[in-house]
């Protein structure tokens, strides 16, 4: 090419021209991509705010026609929009494609114009032992760092993920061993769930004295020792040396039994187990036209947490990033009796930390002691009210570090709150004082983040509060926080909480197992499946049968002493809420706002599947001849 | 010169004109009311003879590409052939099948015999080693999209200073070593997935990989066809196939008389210059050299697969099984839209996270042994180069490097010898 005919000094001035007219065309063309696809980035066309709006009110009058064309056609202009950029995108690509080639053409003729003779280069070359040395010495250097690296990076690593799979495909062989120091408890004589006999093999059934055979015996045990253990100021199950002294004198009234089961105090129901102790609960309504639906009243700021229930009085939370409120509803009339504005707590962030909107501010449910009611937020704030609203006590927990946000809800044990702060900054379980927020006792946890909450059983007559985190399922004293049992087993992000019937406990986590757990001196697995598992509806259990729901829609029944799988039911769509047992009937409200209600027996009967209209992810509440369900924006009373 | 500029803007204004009024469609919405969408019609695969019709192509361009080359010395020539390769094999085949990623193909079907590789991909494949072996890398001259592409954006060559060059030559051996292990694992075509210019031949990728074919451009501005020079793996079998080729381009068509004037018509660093007669150091010191760099290879083979060994869990790690159940048991803080989708694939797929979790653990011992056998072959990559690096060829004329020259015909206009006129 270098011999051929040079253009003409014409031609190079012509070709300048265009290289300059082309190189100006690309830039702006490539300055008008770039601008639309950052635009295009930020347009989600199915996500308009002005749509999801209108959506939103076409849920709540889903007859007006007028509303549903507006819809459509504003989301067929938001689809046409995006799309037309797009193509704009790929036809400025082309003409950017064809300026860049003009450009590179002229170049190449200017070039070939201004192209010399060669000249021998007066300059010595350097000399092959020069660079044969110095390639020898970057070669060797560049081999030694790829060394280096590698091992810098292995080291690193340390195998973490084969370490995980080992654990992961092995759990037997690396269960903890309770140390015996934290295991000195007595069994007590009248120990309600029958003798624990210490079984080695983890298939073993352990015999069983005085069975019960009410489907809410063991939970009724639970709740009996639990309050007993409130009530009194000594021990009286013969609690280990290290015991502190029961509830002080100067506490609040303590509820009894009776108005435990006869209220809601906390998510699931009291002790947090998922059973509902009313009566008369309807099984058919109608959210479309209204059948059996009592009241529906609006919650100003919108929450994922359940809502609670004590005498007539109903307690929920709502909170976005800037507000965070408490509602107290009347339960007889869905009017919002008081609303306190949770605001100046000490050492309260000034910017709400970041959470999934899956999730939001107000995730953990509240719980009551009947004397005053709780409640705890995204942001690690907790406050203290009592039953018309006043402000007892709040306090600032320290933003807990959390990628979803914290939902573990409260629940309440004497005189102590109880809290499960599972965060990525420093694990742990605490109590308050109820009266005064003052915190008793703290246990750390060397757990990951958890977003199950916690659950009161009765483990051979002892009350404990049992937690669930990766990778860790324990019961704890509620008295002085000492752990009284691990093992490991759950793995993941783990969302269900703890389930307990007959002394036996059962954990869940998708990607993980089901596991029945036998708490003792000697803790240990009685079963697991790895065939249905949960990732946020916690399981349910009764004497001898254990419900599992999933976000899938399948609903499995097992046997709680063998996991035997009594039968599987498939719904159409899956639940976030947890099932519920009232009257020997589960209770499992979907996605979409459908109650599945079957009996709690050992051969899937259904008894009814009402819709509410609305989707809903909590889940729901009772009082006698009532259930309450919460949605995104409303509180639902439902009953005849 | 006049002609040629007309002819060419008339041939990308007819192709990009087409391109301006494609018919605009968007997607079905989701419907509430049980609207049941028809099924999705998926578009028939390209007919087979075509397949075929490109194996054609190649051969055809290969013969024009190497009789330009060994023939007419033609640089001209061999420039016509590179674009014509750079329109169809690029644009128009939107480059693939290439010869460069059919590697892993060829790879996958040796390790997995459940892969039936085609015939036409062996061809892509072997062809341009075939006539690698009888007339030098006159594949990388004017038949490689990649090579066009960067060959007609170089304006302003620099000259790399040989011992970079060496020092950089040995990247394209560590990217088929990885390819060639990712392929064998059947966990990725890495060679595709991370082409710089397919983006510009599809009008599509992602912003990364446009920005990262952007910047081999402007590179290439100045630095002759870099990713040819220190990052094509296909390059390295060319590489060494051209070392013992039957005939490759001479620079001068008779006998080389020294003139010099060619010695900077390489913008690629690729020819060699004639070495001194007496060499500037002693005979012995670099005979012990060389027998101590022979020696050392044994223990760098065992030092590269040790340490390729030691980092087998971070190279199976692009692995998606081996990711999947690394975010199932290690669940990071991030958790991305792509994290989800496979994490829900997974939940439809009926398998349990036991079964998943023994796969990837069998895939890891794969890793293991990979990574022993990838660090080993570096190992002896960088050895024998080292040892290489040591000898001593006398040789008088400026002639092309067998190995790196690209065959691309530039130096021959530069040599004032003619046929007709010996020296």
């Amino acid at each position: 090419m270098i011999m051929d005919k040079k253009p003409t000094e014409a031609n190079v001035k012509l070709w300048k021209g265009i290289a300059i007219f082309a190189g100006i065309f690309s830039f702006v063309i490539c300055f008008l991509i770039i601008a639309n696809y950052v635009q295009i980035n930020r347009i989600d066309p199915v996500n308009v705010q002005t749509i999801n709006a209108l959506v939103q009110r076409l849920h709540e009058n889903p007859g007006d026609s007028l509303l549903r064309e507006q819809i459509r056609e504003l989301d067929l202009l938001a689809r046409k929009a995006y799309f037309t950029t797009q193509w704009q995108i790929r036809t400025g690509g082309y003409m950017l494609i064809a300026g860049v080639a003009l450009f590179v053409m002229a170049l190449q003729v200017i070039i070939a114009a201004r192209r010399k003779y060669p000249v021998v280069s007066s300059q010595l070359t350097e000399s092959y032992l020069f660079n044969q040395k110095n390639a020898r010495k970057w070669i060797a250097i560049g081999g030694i760092a790829m060394v280096a690296i590698a091992l810098v990076l292995a080291f690193i690593t340390h195998n973490e993920l084969e370490n995980n799979l080992l654990l992961a495909l092995n759990p037997q062989s690396n269960q903890e061993p309770v140390p015996e120091n934290k295991m000195s408890l007595k069994i007590p004589d009248d120990a309600v769930s029958g003798s624990m006999v210490g079984n080695p093999t983890e298939t073993e059934v352990p015999d069983l004295k005085n069975k019960s055979q009410d489907t809410n015996d063991n939970q009724n045990s639970a709740i009996d020792t639990f309050v007993k253990n409130r009530q009194t100021e000594q021990n009286p199950q013969g609690a280990t040396p290290d015991n502190k002294k029961a509830a002080t004198s100067e506490t609040n009234k303590i509820a009894s039994v009776e108005d435990l089961r006869k209220n809601f105090p906390s998510f699931r129901g009291p002790g947090g187990l998922g059973i509902a102790y009313q009566k008369d609960i309807p099984t058919s309504w109608d959210g479309a036209s209204g059948q059996n639906i009592l009241w529906k009243t609006k919650i100003p700021l919108s929450g994922f947490n359940s809502p609670i229930i004590w005498d007539d009085k109903i307690f929920l939370t709502g909170a976005d990033s800037k507000k965070k409120e408490v509602y107290c509803i009347d339960r007889n009339s869905g009017k919002i009796l008081w609303t306190t504005v949770v605001n100046n707590i000490p050492g309260s962030p000034d910017t709400s930390p970041k959470v999934t909107d899956d999730t939001g501010h107000a995730a953990p449910g509240m719980a009551t002691d009947g004397q005053q009611v709780y409640a705890v937020f995204s942001d690690g704030d907790v406050i203290a009210l009592d039953m018309n609203g006043v402000r007892v006590w709040a306090k600032n927990l320290g933003i807990p570090k959390n990628h979803y946000g914290y939902a573990s809800s409260l629940i309440t044990c004497n005189d102590k709150l109880i809290i499960q702060y599972d965060q990525g900054n420093g694990a742990k379980v605490m109590a308050l004082s109820s009266n005064t927020g003052d915190e008793l006792w703290s246990t750390p946890r060397k757990v990951k983040i958890s977003w199950a909450s916690p659950v009161l059983a009765s483990v051979k007559g002892q009350t404990e509060i049992i937690l669930v985190a990766d990778p860790l399922v324990a019961g704890y004293d509620p008295e002085t926080g000492a752990e009284r049992w691990t093992i490991k087993g759950v793995t993941g992000e783990v969302g269900p909480s703890a389930a307990f019937s007959d002394g036996i406990v059962f954990v869940t986590n998708e990607y993980s197992k089901l596991l029945a757990i036998k708490p003792g001196e000697k803790t240990e697995k009685l079963w697991e499946s790895d065939e249905y598992l949960s990732d946020v509806p916690s399981p349910v259990a009764t004497a001898d049968l254990l419900f599992l729901a999933t976000s899938y829609g399948l609903v499995a029944c097992y046997d709680t002493k063998t996991g035997n799988k009594y039968w599987e039911h498939e719904f159409d769509n899956g639940s976030y809420s947890s099932p519920m047992i009232a009257e020997n009937k589960v209770y499992l409200l979907d996605k979409t706002g459908v109650m599945h209600i079957f009996k709690a027996e050992k051969e899937f009967e259904a008894v009814g599947d009402p819709a509410l209209g609305e989707k809903s992810v909590c889940t729901p509440a009772f009082s006698n001849g009532r259930i309450f369900l919460r949605t995104q924006n409303n509180l639902f009373c439902i009953g005849s | 010169m006049k002609k040629f500029s007309v002819l060419f803007l008339l041939f990308f204004i007819l192709y990009f004109l087409p391109g301006t009024s494609y018919a605009q469609r968007f997607p079905k919405p989701e419907f509430d009311s049980g609207h049941v969408q028809p099924p999705t019609l998926t578009p028939a695969p390209r007919a087979e003879f075509l397949a075929w019709f490109d194996v054609l192509v190649l051969i055809g361009s290969l013969s024009a590409a190497s009789w330009f080359v060994i023939k007419k010395r033609s640089r001209k020539g061999v420039f016509w052939v590179s674009l014509f390769a750079l329109a169809y094999f690029g644009f128009y085949r939107e480059g693939c099948i290439c010869p460069v990623g059919s590697v892993q193909n060829v790879v996958l079907a040796m390790f997995h015999p459940a892969y039936i590789i085609p015939a036409t991909v062996v061809i892509f494949f072997s062809l341009p080693i075939l006539f690698t072996l009888f007339f030098g890398r006159t594949f990388c001259a004017g038949v490689c999209p990649l090579g066009a592409i960067q060959d007609i954006v170089l304006f302003k060559p620099v000259k790399l200073k040989p011992w970079v060059q060496t020092a950089l030559g040995l990247i394209p051996y560590i990217y088929l070593g990885l390819a060639i292990l990712y392929a064998a694992t059947a966990t990725d075509f890495v060679i595709c997935r991370y082409d710089p210019f397919v983006g510009f031949f599809r009008f599509d990728a992602t912003f990364n990989m446009l920005f990262l074919g952007g910047i081999f451009l402007l590179v290439s501005l100045f630095i002759g066809r870099p990713y040819c020079r220190f990052l094509c793996p296909y390059g390295v079998l060319l590489n060494l196939t051209s070392r013992i080729s039957r005939k490759h381009i001479a620079i001068t068509p008779t006998e080389c008389i020294q003139c010099r004037l060619c010695e900077d018509s390489c913008p690629f660093g690729a020819i060699e210059l004639p070495s001194p007669v007496k060499p500037a150091e002693k005979r012995e010191t670099s005979v012990r050299r060389f027998i101590l760099l022979v020696i050392i290879i044994p223990p760098l083979v065992l030092a590269g697969g040790f340490a390729g060994s030691m980092l087998h869990e971070n190279l199976a790690s692009v692995h998606p099984k081996v990711r999947l159940a690394k975010q199932l048991l290690i669940p990071s803080k991030e958790v991305t839209e792509d994290i989800k989708v496979n994490i829900d694939a997974f939940k439809t797929s009926g398998k349990t996270v036991n079964e998943l979790y023994a796969e990837v653990d069998g895939i890891l011992k794969v890793f293991y042994v990979g990574g022993w056998l990838l660090g080993g072959f570096l190992g002896l990559v960088f050895g024998l180069t080292l040892a290489n690096l040591s000898k001593f060829k006398y040789q008088p004329d400026y002639i092309p490097d067998k190995g790196t020259c690209l065959s691309c015909a530039r130096c021959v206009d530069y040599c004032p010898v003619k046929p007709e006129n010996p020296a």
